[in-house]
């Protein structure tokens, strides 16, 4: 089959690989229809994240056919239609029993690679680093979906792929993100990032009945979409004014967001200012491998006693930390890599009734072949490139 | 010096993990014939029993760890664990050489026995 493979930083080729097969009774095998770039795959592109390898193939958004199920697979049948969710789950640990997919204690098969880096391992993760089991990803003409029985939903209904597929990673991310807000109606929610994963954050707060969103990015493209198709009450524009606590300061007369969305995480690149400065010389030697703006701004800015709900990937070490502001003001800190399973059924069934249409991110579409030229459109922000999704 | 030691919880009652321990279906491979002290404790909550070991004679943690964790994943969920990297399962030897994360062709597929 055809399949997109990492082959060194900043580079990637789509080549002939081995089709999957079944290796566990649990597996089923997808045939892709529609797979998408996500902001994470950039730190993997990058090589920011460690225990890459030359030939691991890309992506964990995707959705396809099933075209073969082990025995052990009751819930699903050759020709269902299903989108995966990105975090591989076993259902039955202790983490899943307790709807927390993206630790699950037994889908990460290099758990003590994991262990040496993290503490504890994390669940397995589609085409993601050997740190998260060192699976093959999506970005291929057919995947090998380890516990199909606990991770793919049907899709049942005559909606598009553009419409679904992003229940497999962006959109129960930036939901999750909301979620952790604890938005009970008349909240200031702020949201670092408008990528994808920053809009599905701020339509999601929306929906949950924030009173105000505001959105920050230095892409004014992506401001632009966070007000016309996301829901944003007002944007900053950091480019434009690098000083971001400040403008929220003042937009919120003074209090601070009631909470903040970190939707950035170690792309954010918005940072001014002598501490922003020392971080690039860091980042360049490496010594420091997460760029720490957004996650600091938003512990600046969030009202005393308010919630950080970081949902922007980091993968190692921030220095600088604002402890200080952290303790003192008595912030509540909540993050993860999305328990994805947790939310599909709820998050489909608001597609399917119209709240939302989770297609409107999608600027890019390309065959599986063109996958080199979407991770640089993307990675540079070409073309006002918001999302790429691959046709295999 | 303190003796290494290894720890694991898994999800089931402290009579089936101890039955099962000695199951020759999930007996761990290598901790059965190392010199070490297996102990089963109820774990607080729901959470089943904590397996310690204590290794003695300069037996290599990793490998002790690698048999917990299959023994977990085994008796948690059916079957062991295995990636396009780590296709034989959870191995020590598997974290300095890992496989590309792509399928397998089929002699290799064979090698490691799926």
């Amino acid at each position: 089959m055809r399949a997109n493979v990492w082959s060194g930083r900043n580079t990637v080729h789509v080549e002939n690989v081995p089709d999957p097969k079944i290796l566990n009774d649990r597996d089923a095998i997808v045939r892709i229809t529609s797979t998408a770039i996500c902001g994470s795959d950039l730190h993997l592109y990058d090589g920011y994240v460690p225990t890459m390898k030359r030939g691991d193939i890309l992506g964990h958004e995707f959705m396809g056919e099933v075209v073969e199920v082990g025995r052990g697979v009751g819930n699903l049948a050759v020709g269902d239609r299903v989108v995966v969710p990105f975090p591989i789950a076993c259902g039955d640990c202790w983490a899943c029993q307790h709807e927390l997919y993206s630790v699950c204690e037994n889908s990460n098969p290099n758990a003590g690679m994991a262990e040496k880096i993290f503490g504890h391992a994390t669940a397995g993760i589609f085409g993601y680093s050997h740190l998260t089991g060192g699976y093959a990803g999506g970005q291929a003409e057919y995947a090998r979906v380890p516990f199909a029985d606990v991770g793919p939903i049907k899709i049942e209904d005559d909606l598009t792929d553009e419409q679904v597929l992003f229940l497999s990673d962006i959109f129960p991310t930036g939901f999750m993100g909301a979620e952790f807000c604890e938005i009970r109606g008349g909240e200031v929610i702020a949201v670092f990032g408008a990528g994808p994963v920053g809009q599905f954050a701020i339509a999601s707060a929306v929906m949950l009945g924030a009173e105000q969103v505001i959105a920050i990015d230095h892409y004014p493209y992506r401001l632009e979409m966070a007000r016309n198709r996301a829901g944003a009450t007002a944007t900053i524009d950091a480019s434009a004014d690098p000083d971001v606590v400040e403008q929220l300061k003042e937009m919120t007369g003074g209090r601070g967001p009631d909470a903040v969305i970190d939707a950035a995480g170690m792309e954010a690149t918005h940072g001014h200012g002598l501490l922003n400065a020392v971080e690039r010389v860091w980042q360049g030697t490496r010594m420091e491998t997460d760029r720490g703006p957004a996650l600091r701004d938003a512990i600046m800015a969030c009202r005393p006693a308010g919630i950080v709900s970081v949902i922007g990937v980091y993968g190692g070490f921030m220095d600088k930390f604002p402890t200080g502001a952290f303790m003192n003001k008595g912030l509540t800190l909540k993050s993860g890599q999305c328990h994805a399973q947790r939310y599909l059924r709820r998050l489909y069934d608001h597609i399917r009734n119209g709240d939302i249409d989770p297609s409107f991110v999608v600027t890019h579409r390309l065959p599986l072949d063109e996958a080199p030229n979407g991770y640089e459109t993307f990675k540079h922000k070409q073309d006002e490139c918001m999302k790429v999704v691959l046709n295999p | 010096m303190r003796s290494p030691k290894a720890a694991i919880t898994v999800r089931r009652s402290r009579e089936e993990v101890q039955r099962l321990w000695g199951d020759p279906a999930y007996r761990p491979e290598y901790l059965a014939d190392a010199d070490a002290t297996i102990t089963f404790v109820d774990a607080p909550g729901d959470r089943g029993t904590e397996i310690h070991v204590e290794l003695q004679g300069g037996t290599p943690l990793a490998k002790a760890k690698d048999d917990l964790r299959r023994f977990k994943q085994h008796v948690e969920t059916g079957l062991i664990v295995r990636s396009d990297g780590t296709p034989e399962g959870e191995r020590a030897e598997r974290k300095i050489k890992q496989r590309p994360a792509q399928p397998m062709p089929e002699p290799e597929l064979q090698q490691v026995g799926a």
